[in-house]
C-alpha cells in the first residue's frame, strides 16, 4: 500500500514536470497574462470567455501570426514569476511602463493612461487640495500607488491614511460605503467602474500622474518581443487597432490610443 | 451579465472546486495514514523527520505552500513550467499539506486504541499487517471519523486559497465576475455554493458516522 | 509428556525483579491454578508464558519444543516460523475479554481461524456455532459485544480462544471484571472444560473454584513459586503464608 503510494505521488510529480517540459517555447502558443479582474483590458464575459481590449489586440497578433492564443488568468502578486518562469509568454494587462522600464522587455506604448482621483459626486471633493486630512484608497502594486509614493509623495502626506486594495472591486466597493474618501485609479479602469455603478461618483480634473501601457515582455526577449510589435504596427497601420478600440469605446478607450503617434 | 450565466460559470468553478477537494483527498488520506506511521515510528531519524514536515506543514500558511509548489520547481531547480503544472501545483500542496493534517488524526486514534486489542490479535496469531488492517485500522476510522469531518468541512472551504495560483475554482471565477459586474453579489452566491457543497459534505459523513455505529 | 515446560524464567521491569525463578511443568489435562497476592508476579508469569512479554532469562517449551532458552546469559528466542507453530499450542482469555467491538459474535470466533490458520469459512462457522451451542450463545452469534453482558462476552472470548483449538489454555483472572452474579456463569464453563480434560492454568482469586477444580494449585509472592502441590496439600499448608492468603480470600 505505501509503494502504490509512494508510485502515485510520483506519478503526480513526474506528470506535472513532463507537460511542464512539452509545451512552452514551442512559438506555436503564445500566452498571455492578465489579471480577470481589470475590466476593460481584461475580464470575463457575458458568456464566460475572457475578453477585454488587451485580449482582443493579442488575439488578433495571433491570427496574423498563426499562433494559438492562450490567455492565461494570472494572481497579479505572482506575475513577475509567472513570467520569468515561462507560463506566459508576456503581461498584456493595461501594464504601465513608467517605474518599470528596466524590468521587462518593452513593447512600443500602446495607451496614454492617467492616474486620477475617483471621489462620490456628493463629496464636496473637487480638487486634490480638498483630499487632504481624507482616507484614499489606492491598489498595491499600482501605478497609482507608485505616484503617489514617488512624484506625488507630497500630496500623499496630506492624507489621512493611503489605504492599499487586493482588487478595484473592492476598493470601489469601500468607496461606495464611504469607508474611503477617494480613491486613485486608472483612468480606464475609472471610466469601466463609473459607466457600470452609475453617476454617483465623478472624476477629479486633476490628474495625479499620465504614464503609458506597453505590454512586458521578460528581460532579453526581444526576438517575441519584436514579431508581436511589428504586428501590432501592422494593425496600427490598416485600421484594425482602431476598430478594435471602439469595441470599448464606452470606457473611453479611443481617445487615449497613442500607438503610432 | 444575467443571473442564469454567473450561476452557470460558478458551476463551471465549482466543477474545479470538487475536483480539488476529491484528489486531495484521495491522496491526502493514505499519504496521511503513511505519514502517521513515520511519526510513530521507533526509527529515531524517521520519526524526527515526519516531526518535522508536519510541523512545518501545519505551522505555515497553505497559502505560502501553494505559492512555493508552484514556483520552486523553476525558481528552486530551473525547470521550465506550463499551465499544465498550475492545477498540479494547487493539488500537490493540498495533499502535501493536509496529509500532515490527516497524520496527527490517524496517530491520535491509533495511540488510543487499548492495548488489549492488539495483545488479543497477537494471541491469536494475527501477523502485524493483519493485526493493524483488520483489527486496529476499522476501529481507528471510527474514533477519528469527527476530526476527519472538522477537515473534511475546512478543506471544501480551504479549495478557495488556489485563486493564488489564479486556479479558475470556484472562487476565483467569483471573484472575476464580481470585478466585471462591479458587485459583490457573484461572491454572494458562491458563498452559498461552498456552503451547499458543506451541507452535502456533512450528511455524508455523518451518514458514514451512524453506518459505523453498529459498534460502541 | 509435558505440554508445558517453564525452566528458570526471569523477568525484571526497569531493574526490578517481578518474575526471580519460576520452574513449572503443566501435563496433558491437567488443570492448575495460580494464586497469590496482587504483585506476586501471577500475571507476568502468564504474559511470559504466552510471549506477551518477553523474558529475561530461562527457557520455555511446549510439546517438548523449545520457544526460548538461554544462550550466554541472554535470552534467545526461536525463529518466526517456529514461534508461529508454538503460538498454536495455547489460547489465552484475558480478564478485560478484548472482544473485538467491530465484528459479531460469530465473526469474533470464526476470523482467526479463517485468516490466520486458513480453514474454510464453512468449517469456522460449524466449529464456532458448536462452541456457542456448547456455552449457551446460541442466539447470540449475530450479537455485538456491546449488546453482551460481562459474562456473556468472556463466554464468547473462550470461545474465540477455543476454536483455535489450542492444546492448552490460559486464563488471566478471567472472573474479576465480571459482577459477582456473572462470575458464575464463566466458572461453570471453565468447569465444563476441565470434565473434558483440557489443559488449563488458570491465574485466578476464585479460592472455592481453584480448590475445586484443579489438579495442582500453584501458590506465588514475590516472584517465586513459595508453594506447589494438591488443592488438600495446599489448603492445609504449614505455610503460614499461604494460610493468611486463602483464608483472606475464603472468608
Amino acid at each position: 500500500m505505501k509503494k502504490a503510494i509512494a508510485l502515485l505521488c510520483a506519478a503526480m510529480m513526474a506528470a506535472g514536470v513532463l507537460t511542464a517540459c512539452g509545451g512552452s517555447d514551442s512559438g506555436k502558443t503564445f500566452t498571455v497574462g492578465f489579471d480577470a479582474e481589470f475590466p476593460p483590458y481584461g475580464y470575463m464575459d457575458e458568456n464566460g470567455e475572457y475578453i477585454g481590449f488587451d485580449l482582443d489586440l493579442a488575439k488578433e497578433v495571433c491570427e496574423r501570426n498563426g499562433w494559438t492564443f492562450v490567455a492565461q488568468p494570472i494572481d497579479w502578486d505572482s506575475k513577475d514569476m509567472e513570467l520569468s518562469s515561462g507560463s506566459i509568454d508576456c503581461i498584456w494587462n493595461g501594464f504601465t511602463i513608467q517605474g518599470r522600464e528596466d524590468a521587462y522587455t518593452w513593447s512600443v506604448p500602446y495607451v496614454d493612461n492617467s492616474q486620477v482621483f475617483v471621489v462620490a459626486a456628493d463629496s464636496g471633493i473637487t480638487s486634490q487640495a480638498d483630499l487632504a486630512g481624507k482616507v484614499v484608497g489606492v491598489q498595491k502594486d499600482s501605478s497609482a500607488l507608485a505616484a503617489l509614493t514617488g512624484d506625488a509623495s507630497d500630496l500623499a502626506s496630506t492624507f489621512e491614511e493611503l489605504q492599499q486594495y487586493g482588487d478595484y472591486n473592492v476598493a470601489f466597493m469601500d468607496l461606495e460605503q464611504n469607508a474611503i474618501d477617494a480613491l486613485a485609479i486608472d483612468i480606464g479602469v475609472a471610466n469601466y467602474q463609473i459607466s457600470s455603478r452609475g453617476d454617483s461618483f465623478v472624476i477629479l480634473g486633476e490628474q495625479l500622474a499620465s504614464e503609458q501601457y506597453g505590454i512586458g515582455f521578460k528581460l532579453g526577449n526581444e526576438e517575441l518581443r519584436d514579431k508581436v510589435q511589428k504586428t501590432l504596427l501592422e494593425m496600427a497601420d490598416d485600421g484594425t487597432f482602431m476598430k478594435i478600440a471602439e469595441k470599448y469605446s464606452d470606457f473611453g478607450l479611443t481617445e487615449s490610443i497613442c500607438i503610432g503617434k | 451579465m444575467s443571473l442564469a450565466t454567473i450561476v452557470s460559470q460558478l458551476f463551471k468553478g465549482m466543477g474545479i472546486t470538487v475536483e480539488i477537494f476529491f484528489l486531495t483527498l484521495l491522496f491526502s488520506l493514505p499519504l496521511g495514514l503513511v505519514l502517521s506511521f513515520g511519526r510513530m515510528s521507533k526509527n529515531g531519524i524517521l520519526k524526527s523527520v515526519s516531526k518535522f514536515y508536519i510541523s512545518v506543514m501545519r505551522g505555515t500558511p497553505l497559502m505560502l505552500q501553494l505559492i512555493v509548489v508552484y514556483f520552486a520547481p523553476f525558481y528552486v531547480f530551473g525547470l521550465k513550467i506550463s499551465s499544465g503544472y498550475r492545477f498540479m501545483a494547487v493539488i500537490i500542496a493540498f495533499v502535501l499539506n493536509y496529509a500532515a493534517y490527516f497524520a496527527e488524526i490517524y496517530r491520535s486514534g491509533i495511540e488510543s486504541m487499548p492495548i488489549g486489542q492488539y495483545e488479543a490479535a497477537k494471541v491469536l496469531g494475527y501477523t502485524r499487517s493483519q493485526t493493524f488492517f483488520k483489527i486496529i485500522l476499522p476501529q481507528v476510522m471510527k474514533r477519528i471519523l469527527p476530526p476527519v469531518t472538522n477537515e473534511t468541512i475546512t478543506l471544501v472551504k480551504d479549495t478557495s486559497l488556489a485563486f493564488v495560483l489564479a486556479e479558475t475554482e470556484m472562487f476565483t471565477i467569483a471573484k472575476q465576475i464580481a470585478a466585471k459586474e462591479t458587485s459583490i453579489m457573484p461572491l454572494m452566491a458562491a458563498g452559498f455554493f461552498y456552503y451547499l457543497f458543506n451541507l452535502i459534505v456533512a450528511s455524508f459523513m455523518e451518514y458514514l458516522e451512524k453506518k459505523l455505529n453498529y459498534y460502541r | 509428556m509435558n505440554l508445558l515446560e517453564i525452566n528458570h524464567m526471569k523477568k525484571g521491569f526497569d531493574g526490578t525483579g517481578v518474575l526471580e525463578d519460576i520452574s513449572l511443568s503443566v501435563k496433558e489435562g491437567e488443570v492448575v491454578s495460580i494464586i497469590g497476592p496482587s504483585g506476586s508476579g501471577k500475571s507476568t508469569l502468564l504474559r511470559c508464558a504466552t510471549m506477551l512479554e518477553k523474558m529475561d532469562g530461562g527457557e520455555l517449551k511446549y510439546m517438548g519444543e523449545a520457544a526460548a532458552w538461554e544462550e550466554s546469559g541472554k535470552c534467545v528466542y526461536a525463529g518466526k516460523q517456529k514461534l508461529k507453530e508454538i503460538h498454536k499450542h495455547f489460547g489465552l482469555v484475558f480478564q478485560s475479554f478484548n472482544l473485538f467491538p467491530h465484528y459479531s459474535v460469530m465473526k469474533n470466533i470464526t476470523d482467526a481461524p479463517i485468516s490466520v490458520d486458513k480453514v474454510s469459512k464453512k468449517e469456522a462457522e460449524e466449529r464456532a456455532l458448536k462452541l456457542l451451542k456448547q456455552l449457551g450463545l446460541e442466539e447470540k452469534k449475530d450479537a455485538y459485544p456491546y449488546q453482551l453482558s460481562g459474562g456473556q462476552q468472556q463466554r464468547v472470548s473462550i470461545a474465540r480462544a477455543l476454536a483455535l483449538q489450542p492444546k492448552i489454555l490460559f486464563f488471566d483472572e478471567p472472573t474479576s471484571a465480571l459482577d459477582p452474579e456473572l462470575t458464575g456463569e464463566v466458572l461453570r464453563v471453565i468447569k465444563e472444560l476441565a470434565k473434558e480434560h483440557m489443559t488449563m492454568i488458570i491465574v485466578t482469586h476464585e479460592m472455592q473454584f481453584a480448590k475445586e477444580l484443579s489438579d495442582r494449585i500453584v501458590f506465588m509472592e514475590q516472584g517465586l513459586i513459595q508453594q506447589e502441590g494438591t488443592p488438600e496439600e495446599i489448603f492445609t499448608a504449614p505455610n503460614e503464608r499461604v494460610r493468611e492468603f486463602i483464608g483472606k480470600f475464603t472468608a
